[in-house]
């Protein structure tokens, strides 16, 4: 058998076997429009929270005011006490509440100081953070505007003012993803694991579904169907790749600044690696409904290793060390620094021979699971 | 009945993957995904330093954010050197003390310290930009107070003055925001549901696969059915129990409502994930196209349960998407009773909101029925043939 119809053999059973066909081309296109569809709003805004107002002054109302204007937050109700208060976050009319103390505007003005209190459902982090982080500037403001009415009051020029309530400023941007957004943080790394995943899942069924039986692969030697297959995959997942790496990234707003040849240069490696150990992979497996499961079951670990959601140092090093054997793991590292984060080359590199490693050791289990599982069919 | 309950065990039993299912490999997810989290808080993260004064005031700077347990400061000679670091994700934020930053404090000028954090790394970078602005505001503000007390404000007055607004801030539910009690409980829920959701469908596959449907069939289809739920619901809830005796037991983290409830939710959680798989086992009558639509059902349940970005602010399809997910309807009454420690009333008004999965019942019959007819003409007709 040529080298040609082996492939063709090859594309024709992964196009017309609906279980692949399914997992490869359904599953890409519905996991691209699934997994960015819950982040489509980008950032958690108008929380609800409640105040307890122990102090019903015109400073007071002028807080709540401010707190119902922040973008995160917003105001659902006026409660007398803090129990009150916990009942609702319970219930989840409310996701946190502000605590405005007796005599709150006379202190200020007498100079004493005062405690606001701000508490927040830390079941749910963003919105805890969101929750925290618009009542604490809404504070910060409420005393930097009693103090600088004071000083002006005592005699300081405003400009003098300024400067004395903050002599140095602290400006803090974000690098990378400017907009503190939640799809340009998951979807570049997620889109490349399910390009991993479904590889894999499409080249064990493949494989599973032929070993002991009858057909054209028997008719080729382990490196002609190897090398036939590892081309058919590479050639589907190019346009995969493009889809997502391309398209998707531009429609969901994924900041990019990576240069176009670099970054094809870069998934060249993983997507022959892939192959290869989707190929070496479906010699494990004589059962067709078995390689989905197990990478199913690995999905999550593979992602969390790949160290963007959790950082890396805090991962023990036995995890780390055994991710270093999946592509996805260090495609998705390097992809980001190189992509999302404007890495240079060199400072990627590292991981490219990396997969080029990992396509070697692969292949040489690739050839001799096939040869193994031909020979004893 | 017993007999049938024989015949499921003695197919778990001949099934090495089914019976590692539902033994060694949740043990082994559990304690892995456990173990990457185990670190809880995030600490001694590396943030790259670059201080172009080398001044009294810089050096305190960078004091302060070593004594802050997130921070690891590494020291940089320039800024490029400091921004390859992070795009390199080795810092994950960096901090640039000015050149002549204490003059300028001196001579009454406006000096600014720029913070840069990696928000590619979302969580990480959030975390650090408030770290670091903490560390550097009190260590300005010490600053500020010396200042004071050398303009003559008595020592009393003049910390009122800095701090003339305090805030005390509560995490309710989760007292140090550990990611530990975040993140493991819907991590592990999301991993039990993928589990169920295998050992029911290889339990239905089996059958398939060994052209075991006629048998089935000719014991009672409902028969055999409660069978494999009695089998496998008490299975897989033990699974359950051992998540939440790993993670209230064990690791001892604070818990409000009941144990028995949480059990007896998930044994509701698992009556609908039961009737999806069954559903999609009438309809597909394939193994490995079963496995691989009820994969890409469940695989991404984890983000539409609502813990890690919140269910109102998801688009209008995501939340219904949500809604088809039984562990999104598990997650809720599990934060409820761990976390609020809601009441019975509560909870089942929350088991009400799965009514929308008996409305599969009809639609198993069906599709049920048909399998059993085409089941038949293939049987009678083999045997025609084998008479003929």
């Amino acid at each position: 058998m040529s080298f040609w119809s082996l492939m063709m053999a090859d594309l024709k059973s992964i196009v017309t076997d609906k279980a692949i066909a399914i997992t490869l081309f359904g599953g890409v296109l519905f996991y691209s429009v699934l997994y960015p569809l819950p982040y489509l709003n980008e950032v958690p805004t108008k929380q609800q929270i409640v105040v307890i107002d122990g102090d019903h002054s015109s400073l007071s109302r002028q807080l709540i005011r401010h707190a119902d204007a922040s973008p995160k937050l917003d105001v659902v109700g006026q409660l007398t006490t803090i129990d009150q208060a916990q009942q609702w976050v319970a219930s989840g009319k409310a996701h946190g509440f502000m605590v405005i103390p007796e005599n709150f505007r006379r202190d200020l003005i007498r100079q004493k100081g005062v405690t606001l209190a701000y508490g927040g459902d830390a079941n749910y982090f963003l919105i805890y953070s969101a929750v925290v982080e618009g009542l604490m500037s809404v504070g910060i403001d409420a005393g930097k505007y009693v103090q600088f009415n004071g000083l002006l009051a005592r005699g300081s020029s405003a400009k003098q003012v300024k400067h004395d309530l903050e002599p140095i400023k602290l400006n803090s941007v974000p690098a990378f993803n400017p907009s503190l957004g939640y799809t340009p943080y998951v979807v570049p790394g997620v889109l490349l694991l399910v390009l991993h995943q479904t590889l894999l899942i499409g080249a064990g069924i493949l494989g599973a579904g032929q070993w002991g039986r009858e057909g054209y692969w028997q008719q080729a030697s382990a490196l002609k169907l190897i090398l036939a297959r590892v081309a058919v995959f590479a050639l589907i997942y190019s346009f995969f790749t493009c889809f997502y790496v391309g398209f998707c990234n531009y429609w969901y707003g994924v900041s990019v600044q990576g240069d176009l040849g670099q970054v094809v240069l870069f998934l060249v490696p993983f997507i022959l690696c892939t192959a290869v150990a989707g190929v070496a992979f479906s010699c494990l497996f004589t059962r067709r409904d078995l390689p989905t499961q197990v990478l199913l079951l690995i999905s999550m670990p593979i992602l969390f290793v790949s160290g963007f959601i959790w950082p890396l140092e805090l991962i023990p090093s036995p995890l780390v060390w055994l991710g270093q054997l999946v592509p996805a793991v260090s495609t998705i590292q390097g992809m980001l620094q190189l992509n999302q984060m404007g890495a240079s080359w060199p400072s990627v590199v590292h991981f490219w021979w990396q997969l080029w490693g990992l396509a070697s050791v692969y292949f040489v289990l690739a050839y001799f699971g096939v040869r193994y599982r031909l020979n004893k069919g | 009945m017993k007999q049938l309950i024989k015949r499921e065990l003695n197919a778990l039993w001949h099934d090495p993957w089914q019976l590692a299912l539902v033994s060694y490999i949740p043990l082994v997810g559990i304690f892995g995904l456990w173990w990457l989290f185990s670190a809880g808080l995030p600490r001694q993260l590396p943030v790259a330093i670059v201080d172009q004064d080398q001044s009294q005031i810089s050096r305190m700077l960078v004091r302060q954010l070593t004594a802050n347990a997130a921070i690891i400061p590494i020291h940089y000679q320039d800024i490029n050197s400091a921004k390859a670091s992070m795009e390199k994700a080795e810092t994950y934020a960096m901090v640039v003390l000015p050149f002549q930053l204490n003059r300028d404090l001196l001579t009454g000028h406006q000096p600014s310290i720029d913070i840069r954090y990696n928000s590619q790394y979302l969580l990480v970078g959030k975390l650090l930009s408030s770290q670091l602005q903490l560390s550097l505001a009190d260590g300005l503000k010490r600053k500020a107070l010396i200042k004071q007390l050398a303009a003559g404000v008595p020592m009393a007055q003049a910390e009122v003055n800095l701090n003339l607004v305090k805030t005390q801030i509560s995490a309710l539910y989760n007292a140090n925001s550990n990611y530990v009690v975040f993140l493991l409980p819907p991590l592990l829920i999301a991993l039990g549901q993928l589990l169920a959701m295998l050992v029911f469908a290889n339990s239905l596959n089996r059958e398939l696969r060994l052209n075991t449907m006629q048998e089935w069939f000719s014991l009672g289809t409902r028969r055999v059915l409660w069978a494999k739920i009695l089998v496998y619901t008490p299975l897989i809830v033990l699974q359950g129990r051992l998540i939440l005796t790993l993670l209230y037991q064990y690791l001892g983290l604070p818990l409000a409502g009941q144990f028995g409830q949480l059990l007896l939710a998930q044994i509701v959680m698992l009556l609908a994930v039961w009737l999806m798989v069954l559903a999609i086992f009438f309809l597909l009558q394939d193994s490995a196209r079963v496995v691989s639509f009820c994969t890409a059902l469940f695989a991404p349940a984890f983000p539409f349960m609502g813990i890690t970005f919140p269910t109102q602010d998801m688009p209008k399809l995501a939340q219904w998407w949500r809604e088809l997910m039984p562990s999104s309807h598990y997650i809720d009454t599990h934060v409820g009773l761990v976390s609020y420690g809601q009441s019975f009333a509560t909870f089942t008004h929350q088991v009400m909101s799965y009514w929308g999965y008996l409305l599969l019942i009809p639609v198993i019959v069906f599709l049920a029925r048909r399998v059993k007819r085409a089941t038949h003409d293939v049987a009678a007709e083999t045997r025609c043939n084998e008479a003929s």
